[in-house]
């Protein structure tokens, strides 16, 4: 469906995208994730025509994004990170004026933008402004607006950014209802646990160059055994300062590789299985320091996702 | 196959949002009684000549000029401002982007956005037909010089919007674009004609020499055709006078028939290497369109 090969993007001297190499079969749900300025946007763009590549090819259901631009726009929906709307124009309107855009007649806008409203949830303000509705709604019109004229493949640049978690949760559902409807969706998002929900192969993106890229499953798979154990200490027979002395009797026992203090929490980066976290505790136990809760994160894409490009990003 | 001739989407669009905004109602109004008040105060000064002359409706003549003059001077103004956020208001409220995700072409979209500003335009020239049919109908005019008149108005919208939605896609702010317009517009004239006075002061100055007579300008007076107000000229002395430019030329001593026939024809000409010009800025801000610019 969408293949896209060697990639690169330059903006003057930075390189934006490095050699890119992707590949996403029909009726799949893509997530893309990265921090910021991974290039994630900068990837859209280039598939939707809008932004010139400066090598690599990008191509859709055979279709050639760079060379054949205008062929490429069919086939196509995009829902930029930031858009705006018209003032003084309803919701039917609004359908209309891109409906048109694509050469479409008025009576088959109609027909079309009724079931995508009604796909969107946004059946009851056909006659509102667009500007008068909520963000979450806007952002939902949008996304009918970026299947009007019936695209292969829907691209979706942070639909979630903005949204408070009740327009989120609306917005979730519309995106299940396109996946039931077999639409291939290229979706990027700093929403992870959504995106996990949701897709179902993942990109983790950094600096311009694919990190991972697989199966949801298969990812999380694959790194098995690398989540964090949280745990808190709630008294040990020290002269030392409690921190400390847990510390160093922590650094001193097998797979335990960091050890992390938050506010009333210790994290230790294990590597070990379940098992190993077991024996750790005991440890714990033998050195008479007292643990009041303690328990392994479940892998997420979230915590793969701080893993692998380094935790500095808060989502 | 059956290809139906569809709208400009984006004229259209622009037509339904702006029916509903109260700004052009309130422009409407304010042209009217602008060009009213023009209408009273030439009624009221003839009133006055009568009291000692006699009444001469011959005076009322005057308002067509005067009248013309205001409208061109109104469109010059008015379309500037109605164009310049066409382009860079699109960028800035993010709806660009989209509208380059579909097949629309950017000329369609530089197209549309110069319609929508002659709709306005049209709106505008509509609205004063009452007020110009008193004037002219006083004045003894004819309704072809009226319609002439509004002919002239639109090439004259069509030209300085071109050059709106030019500056437009290149000037991020519309106050900017509104004075780079009219600036364009200004400088045009002024370079055409400081062109002309070099040529006509170097000619009569090399006659001189030679110590012959001066024969006008001849082909170089051709130069003011690109200033786009001198094909309204020449329409207002053939209305108001019955000879145009030609006969200025043929008095300065031109002689050769090429030269005074093609003046002759100035209007057209003019008008199309105008048109052309309006397209040149058009593919021109076509081309900006395309260009996506920095974002954040
Ligand atoms: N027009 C531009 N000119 C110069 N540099 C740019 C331009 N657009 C993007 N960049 C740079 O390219 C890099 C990738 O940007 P991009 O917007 O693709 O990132 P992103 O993954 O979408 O990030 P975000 O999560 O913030 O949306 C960034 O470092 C950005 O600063
Ligand atoms: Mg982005």
């Amino acid at each position: 469906m969408l293949t896209i090969e060697n990639l690169t993007k330059q903006y003057g001297k930075f390189l934006a995208l490095d050699h890119l190499n992707l590949h996403i079969d029909k009726g799949e749900i893509y997530g893309f994730v990265g921090p910021n300025g991974a290039g994630k946007t900068t990837t859209m763009r280039i598939v939707c025509g809008l932004l010139k590549a400066t090598s690599g090819s990008v191509t859709v259901d055979g279709i050639d994004a760079i060379k054949q631009p205008d062929d490429i726009k069919r086939k196509v929906g995009y829902v930029p990170d930031f858009f705006g709307v018209y003032d003084n124009l309803k919701v039917m309107e609004y359908m209309e004026f891109y409906g048109s855009m694509y050469g479409m007649e008025r009576q088959e806008i109609d027909d079309i933008s009724e079931g995508l409203l009604e796909l969107v949830n946004l059946s009851d303000k056909k006659d509102a402004f667009v500007d008068t509705l909520s963000r979450g709604m806007k952002q939902r019109l949008c996304v009918a607006r970026a299947l009007i004229h019936n695209p292969d493949l829907l691209v979706l640049d942070e639909p979630n950014s903005g949204l408070d978690p009740r327009a989120r949760f609306e917005m979730k559902e519309v995106l299940k209802n396109l996946r039931s409807m077999g639409k291939t969706i290229l979706i990027s998002s700093h929403i992870l646990p959504e995106l996990s929900e949701l897709c179902t192969s993942v990109g983790i993106m950094e600096h311009g160059r694919l990190v991972t890229s697989g199966k949801v499953d298969d990812i999380i798979d694959a790194s098995q055994g690398n989540q964090p154990i949280h745990m808190k200490v709630v008294y040990a027979e020290t002269e030392e300062p409690l921190n400390q002395y847990v510390a160093t009797i922590l650094k001193e026992q097998p797979f335990v590789e960091k050890v992390s203090f938050t506010d009333d929490e210790v994290l230790i980066h294990f590597r070990g299985d379940d098992l190993e976290a077991a024996r750790l505790l005991n440890k714990l136990f033998d050195h008479h320091i007292m643990v009041s809760h303690y328990y392994r994160e479940k892998e997420n894409l979230e915590s793969l996702f701080l893993e692998i490009t380094g935790g500095e990003e808060n989502a | 196959m059956r290809k139906r001739l569809h709208m400009n989407p984006i004229w259209k669009k622009e037509l339904v949002v702006g029916s509903r905004s109260m700004k052009m109602s309130w422009a409407i109004m304010g042209i009217n009684a602008f060009l009213t008040i023009i209408v009273l105060i030439v009624l009221s000064i003839t009133n006055m000549s009568a009291a000692t002359s006699g009444y001469r409706y011959a005076t009322l003549i005057w308002l067509f000029p005067i009248l013309g003059c205001i409208e061109c001077g109104l469109i010059s103004l008015i379309v500037p401002v109605i164009t310049s956020g066409s382009i860079s208001g699109e960028r800035e409220r993010q709806t660009l982007d989209v509208m380059l995700t579909t097949p629309v072409t950017t000329f369609s979209i530089a197209v549309g956005k110069l319609g929508s500003a002659m709709s306005v335009v049209m709106m505008y020239m509509i609205a004063s037909i009452p007020v110009m049919a008193i004037a002219f109908v006083l004045g003894g005019m004819s309704w072809w010089a009226l319609l002439g008149l509004f002919g002239m108005l639109l090439y004259l919208g069509i030209y300085v919007g071109s050059v709106g939605v030019f500056c437009s896609s290149v000037v991020k702010k519309s106050v900017v674009s509104t004075i780079l317009t009219i600036a364009i517009g200004i400088g045009i004239i002024i370079v055409t004609t400081v062109i002309l006075y070099v040529v006509i002061a170097t000619q009569s100055a090399m006659c001189d020499a030679k110590g012959v007579a001066y024969a006008g300008p001849g082909a170089a007076a051709f130069i003011m055709m690109l200033n786009p107000y001198s094909p309204i000229v020449d329409f207002m002395m053939r209305v108001m006078m019955g000879t145009g430019i030609d006969r200025l030329m043929e008095e300065m001593g031109t002689k050769s028939s090429i030269i005074l026939a093609i003046s002759r024809w100035w209007i057209p000409c003019s008008i199309v290497i105008n048109m052309i010009i309006s397209f040149i800025f058009l593919k021109l801000a076509a081309r900006n369109i395309s260009v996506t610019r920095n974002r954040k």
